[in-house]
């Protein structure tokens, strides 16, 4: 199928800029001479200069290196939370399409059932079973695993249906013929084949589970302080007088907005995929 | 008829299940949370050794989950949804206040984001294609790229009320399946011919498209109801609006378990049971 050259030119793009904004993560350390943590009390709230490109915060901490350590955080474990909720997904979703029968009517109510939650309210609840004073560390690793474990339902849906397909395919027909045992049968043929399908909700979910961080940490229930992340940057933006007096204060929302569309350019549509 | 009976049934007992499984992953939840059983007053030095065992006998009940479970169940038999730790008031009194705040401001919310959607989706098809395609992409391409949490946000700087944040949350993604379910519609052969006999657009999107996309948008009117409550939370902790999502987030921050499970708890059967019944509604117009 024939895809036309301007649509390939915007996702070479938004891929491109993807690759900057992880690459500046990656190399956080070399873009920015300070700590995310380090604070200059002499010059709190000032603006950009050479020596702070973003200026400072309220504390007197470097912005930009914020934002930098803070994309870090986000962009590395927004993909590991896909990857558990895939992962989990795929898993579920692939054993229910193959096992079929009761395993399968189970696995799939679990799925609309847990789709038909309004997941903020179940991970807020989660999340408060959790003290609230835990070190930055362990808020992060709490809030991507809490996004990874609670997030897969929508994932486990598509990858069911691919599954199932793939089980009344001819070819599962004559590797079970040809005396095939299940695990080659699953890893050498349907796990191959579901590749597609799971790197496709794999990347769908990465901007999802990077905009629910987002909200958890601008209500201070995500990534503690002093650890940055896009969500407890955006924090700083409730003060309107603030970000009126301040515009480059925005520049964490602009960041996480352009990254977002960048994600969601990248994919393919479904139609395309076709 | 018997079948549609049988299936409400099968849903109910289905939400009678998930009421079960979901207490009791609450009381769970609750029982195993760190600093369970850990209470302030015995720290109180007026209080005398007997006053202490008192409570840690009180606490002592509620050692094993499934006593613990056991109590929460009977009490919610009796609309005993137990007390707020941090508020110190009854758990069902503070969602009775609550609850119709939230219940406008999702549905005015949802209400203007269904109309939004299918004022643009019916403009990009009937009328303009191009412009109000893509206008309509854009616009949703937008709002979906920002957390819930900014856009309530927005809503302050403009003053705009809770719903309106509500409605900016749900109408991406009510948009993008509502274009492509009304484009489906379209396509089919049968209106093509409903159109090439003259028949005027409005009758046709009346009696024919709607009705062939019916089971479809019940069920993604149901999904938004999810949606809905789910933004909520930080639309009206930013909003200061005094609704279950801004009691959600307090609960959270003083780690009032009880209150925070007990309203979950609710808003899942609530949501759960309009899905359900989106569901049975979508399968017998299907």
């Amino acid at each position: 199928m024939r895809r036309p050259r301007g649509k390939l030119a915007v996702r070479a793009v938004a891929a491109l800029l993807l690759l900057l904004v992880f690459l500046g993560a990656v190399f956080a350390g070399t873009l920015t001479p300070y700590s995310y943590a380090k604070q200059f009390r002499e010059t709190p709230n000032s603006p950009p200069s050479s020596s702070h490109l973003l200026g400072t915060d309220g504390l007197g901490r470097d912005l930009f290196a914020r934002v930098v350590y803070g994309t870090r955080v986000s962009l590395l474990l927004g993909p590991a939370a896909a990857l558990i909720a895939t992962a989990i997904a795929g898993l579920l979703g692939g054993f229910a399409a193959l096992a079929g029968g009761w395993c399968e009517r189970v696995i799939l109510a679990a799925a609309d059932l847990s789709m038909a939650l309004p997941l903020f309210f179940v991970l807020v609840a989660f999340r408060a079973a959790l003290p609230l004073d835990i070190s930055p560390v362990v808020s992060i690793i709490a809030t991507f695993l809490l996004l990874g474990l609670l997030g897969w339902s929508s994932a486990l849906r598509v990858v069911w249906a691919a599954s199932r397909d793939l089980r009344n395919s001819d070819f599962l027909l004559l590797a079970r013929a040809a005396g095939c045992t299940r695990w080659r049968i699953v890893f050498r043929h349907v796990l191959p084949n579901l590749r597609p399908v799971l790197f496709a909700q794999f990347w769908i979910a990465i901007p999802v589970f990077i905009l629910t961080e987002a909200t958890l940490s601008m209500l201070g229930l995500g990534v503690m302080e002093p650890l940055p992340s896009w969500g407890n940057l955006l924090r700083g933006l409730e003060d309107f007088s603030i970000v009126a007096a301040n515009p480059w204060r925005t520049v964490p929302l602009l960041l996480l907005v352009l990254v977002v569309i960048c994600f969601q350019l990248v994919l393919p549509s479904q139609e395309e995929s076709a | 008829m018997r079948t549609a009976l049988q299936k409400l049934g099968l849903q109910l007992l289905l939400l009678a299940g998930l009421s079960l499984l979901g207490g009791l992953l609450g009381a769970t939840l609750v029982r195993f949370a760190p600093g369970y059983g850990v209470d302030e007053r015995e720290l109180d030095p007026r209080l005398s050794e007997a006053s202490i065992n008192a409570i840690r006998n009180a606490n002592r009940l509620n050692s094993s989950l499934l006593s613990y479970y056991g109590n929460y169940l009977a009490g919610a038999v009796r609309g005993d949804l137990g007390t707020s730790q941090w508020l110190d008031r009854p758990v069902s009194s503070l969602l009775r206040e609550r609850f119709p705040v939230t219940a406008r401001s999702v549905l005015f919310g949802i209400a203007l984001a269904w109309a939004l959607a299918l004022a643009v989706s019916l403009a990009s098809l009937l009328f303009w294609r191009s412009l109000f395609d893509v206008s309509g992409t854009i616009l949703s391409g937008v709002l979906i790229a920002l957390p819930a949490a900014v856009v309530a946000m927005f809503a302050v700087y403009l003053r705009a009320p809770a719903y309106a944040a509500v409605a900016a949350v749900t109408f991406p993604k009510i948009f993008r399946y509502l274009r492509n379910l009304l484009e489906h519609a379209y396509a089919q052969p049968y209106i093509l011919a409903a159109r090439a006999r003259g028949i005027a657009s409005t009758k046709i999107l009346v009696s024919h498209v709607l009705p062939l996309a019916s089971p479809a948008l019940l069920a993604l009117l149901g999904i938004s109801l999810s949606i809905g409550f789910g933004a909520a939370i930080p639309i009206e902790a930013l909003c200061d609006s005094p609704g279950l999502g801004q009691l959600a987030w307090q609960a959270a921050l003083n780690r009032d378990l009880p209150l925070i499970v007990n309203l979950t708890l609710l808003i899942t059967i609530f949501t759960v049971a309009l899905n359900l019944l989106a569901n049975v509604r979508s399968e017998k117009k299907a």
